[in-house]
């Protein structure tokens, strides 16, 4: 708790003093946004079960009716997407598509639920929402001259990218990695709020983003990033190093460990 | 109390998986079956990548199999020439099947091949032990009925070629049978997580004509080597041992076969088949229905390694 209290008064001192220090002769920008996490890095240890994190954060300028979001994006990889087709009476993987660059954790929080006061464009844009995942797929991308206009992206998927977002969300929000919560961030005085990021066990290392933004008339006037580290540390980190960094090593090891475990197993039941 | 596993990357809880490691352990000392067509099906329903799961299964095994094997080897109940020759089979086919294994993940195919493996051969083994055991059972009930007669024909199997003499098993035959027998063994341990000695012993009774005292100890030799080699295969090839889990299933089945072989005595042989034989045809039903019926969700999403 003092831990938060702490970071709730830099937050403050941050806001106010970034206000203060724009320039008078320019623009006045008309709001600015500091924000922190209550953890920046995350250590996956023996007994790591997930986490939760507050987001804090500040908001100079802020006026009635505005909203904040925050979007938290976990490391990005590639996916395969597949469709289950009945064949010969079972079901089996079909029609995959591959995406790239697919973040392997996305939550967004907000005020009010994000098509209330955000434009679609501004959302689509920034990829703020489970409707707006942005999902890059090369495989199906060729280039053609259409209309007299020469390279333009045509994608293979037509309609149909529409049902692998919902089914790369539906699939990813199952196992917690992917959620969004209106009402999730909870504006407090003074420009102050804060949101809740929740990380399951599942949860990917790397960096994370989180992106605060400020709209106003259904535009973010006022973005801010901090970052996230989610590492394995300790007996985890030792052994997934060993795993992946010395392959023969590990698999000596766990051979002979098996093998003396078992060795041990008879010599002790022999003795009884 | 959650237990994070590092190469499977995900929380279970610790009770629940030296539980199952217990429970199986039970039922392969009271059996004397290996146990893992049990472990590896409940690993993946429980979420644990398949490649993870069969490649850690195959590191349990090792541990299970190389107590009954030095028992083997000191008793003398083992054909190390029968068995080096199935070995070589083996290791042939562990090598494939570890290769088959990582070109499935990579096509996506890898869950549905490990599901029709398990569906087919629990299927017919589950199915032939079941009526075996139920026929046994009711002969006895039954006072005397006909003995079952001994099958004379393998003409095809003295037919072959390149013929060597097992001095253990009394045996003169061609070495094609049991490279072949180990070639398919070796191939279900990389693929399956799975020991197979409920296909050799089987394939070495009624194939190979081996006498049964020495078959359990070759059969144990040879899969200790093959889980051995497909273990260590699997953690320098695609990173699949998860030692964490590895060690629990490992430290649970230890305990659970000794308890396991203590109560063998105090069941009856043939009704312990049947139980076994029941357990065998559930779990294959489970995953013929798993297969067949209409999935929650018609999209999977599949990730760099083959997971899911």
């Amino acid at each position: 708790m003092l831990r938060h209290l702490a970071l709730v008064l830099t937050l403050l001192a941050a806001a106010g003093g970034t206000a203060f220090a724009a320039p008078p002769e320019g623009v006045q920008p008309p709001a600015q946004i500091a924000a922190a996490l209550t953890e920046d890095v995350v250590e996956i240890r023996s007994t790591f079960a997930g986490a939760e994190l507050t987001l804090y954060g500040a908001a100079t300028g802020l006026q009635e009716g505005d909203d904040i979001v925050v979007a938290v994006r976990g490391p990005a990889g590639d996916l395969r997407v597949m469709q289950k087709r009945r064949v010969l009476g079972i079901w089996i993987n079909a029609a995959p598509v591959r995406f790239e660059d697919v973040a392997g954790y996305y939550a967004v929080a907000s005020t009010r639920p994000l098509s209330d006061f955000a434009s679609f464009s501004a959302l689509r844009r920034n990829q703020i929402g489970m409707d707006h995942v942005r999902l890059y797929a090369p495989e199906s991308i060729r280039r053609e001259t259409l209309f007299g206009v020469r390279n333009v992206m045509v994608t293979d998927l037509g309609g149909e990218i529409v049902d692998y977002r919902a089914a790369l969300v539906r699939n990813k929000a199952r196992r917690g990695l992917y959620g969004e919560a209106p009402g999730g961030v909870e504006l407090l005085e003074g420009g102050l709020f804060r949101a809740r990021v929740i990380l399951p066990p599942t949860t990917p290392t790397g960096t994370y983003n989180a992106d605060v933004y400020l709209f106003r008339d259904g535009q973010p006037i006022a973005t801010r990033r901090t970052d996230l580290t989610v590492v394995k540390a300790g007996a985890e980190r030792a052994i997934y190093d060993l795993a992946q960094n010395r392959p023969v090593v590990y698999a000596f090891i766990s051979v002979l460990l098996a093998m003396l475990a078992g060795w041990t197993a008879a010599a002790v039941t022999q003795r009884r | 109390m959650q237990i994070y596993l590092p190469i499977a990357e995900i929380s279970l809880n610790l009770w629940l998986l030296l539980g199952l490691g217990l429970g199986v352990g039970f039922l392969s000392g009271l059996f004397g079956v290996g146990g893992g067509f049990l472990m590896t099906p409940i690993l993946i329903f429980l979420g644990i990548p398949p490649a993870v799961a069969v490649s850690s299964q195959a590191n349990q095994i090792v541990a299970s199999s190389v107590s009954g094997a030095l028992a083997h080897f000191r008793r003398k109940t083992l054909d190390v020439k029968m068995g080096l020759i199935l070995l070589i089979g083996g290791v042939v086919g562990s090598i494939s099947g570890v290769q088959l294994f990582g070109l499935l993940q990579r096509l996506g195919q890898i869950d549905l091949v490990i599901s029709l493996c398990y569906v087919g051969f629990l299927g017919v083994i589950g199915g032939l032990m079941l009526v075996e055991s139920v026929n046994a059972i009711r002969r006895r009930r039954g006072a005397s009925g006909p003995v079952r007669p001994k099958r004379r024909k393998r003409g095809l199997i003295d037919a072959l070629p390149f013929k060597t003499r097992f001095a253990v098993s009394g045996l003169y035959m061609s070495v094609i049978p049991p490279i072949a027998i180990g070639f398919l063994v070796g191939g279900l341990a990389a693929l399956m997580g799975v020991g197979g000695g409920f296909v050799m012993v089987p394939a070495m009774i009624y194939l190979l004509r081996m006498p049964t005292n020495v078959v359990i100890g070759t059969s144990l030799f040879q899969i200790l080597f093959v889980a051995a080699l497909t273990s260590f295969l699997q953690a320098v090839q695609n990173q699949t041992v998860d030692m964490v889990l590895a060690g629990i299933l490992i430290l649970g089945s230890v305990v659970g076969a000794q308890i396991g072989a203590r109560f063998t005595s105090k069941i009856p042989a043939e009704e312990l088949r049947a139980l076994l034989a029941l357990i065998v045809v559930s779990v294959c039903l489970k995953l013929a229905w798993d297969l067949t019926s209409t999935p929650a969700d018609l999209f999977v999403l599949i990730d760099a390694q083959g997971g899911q």
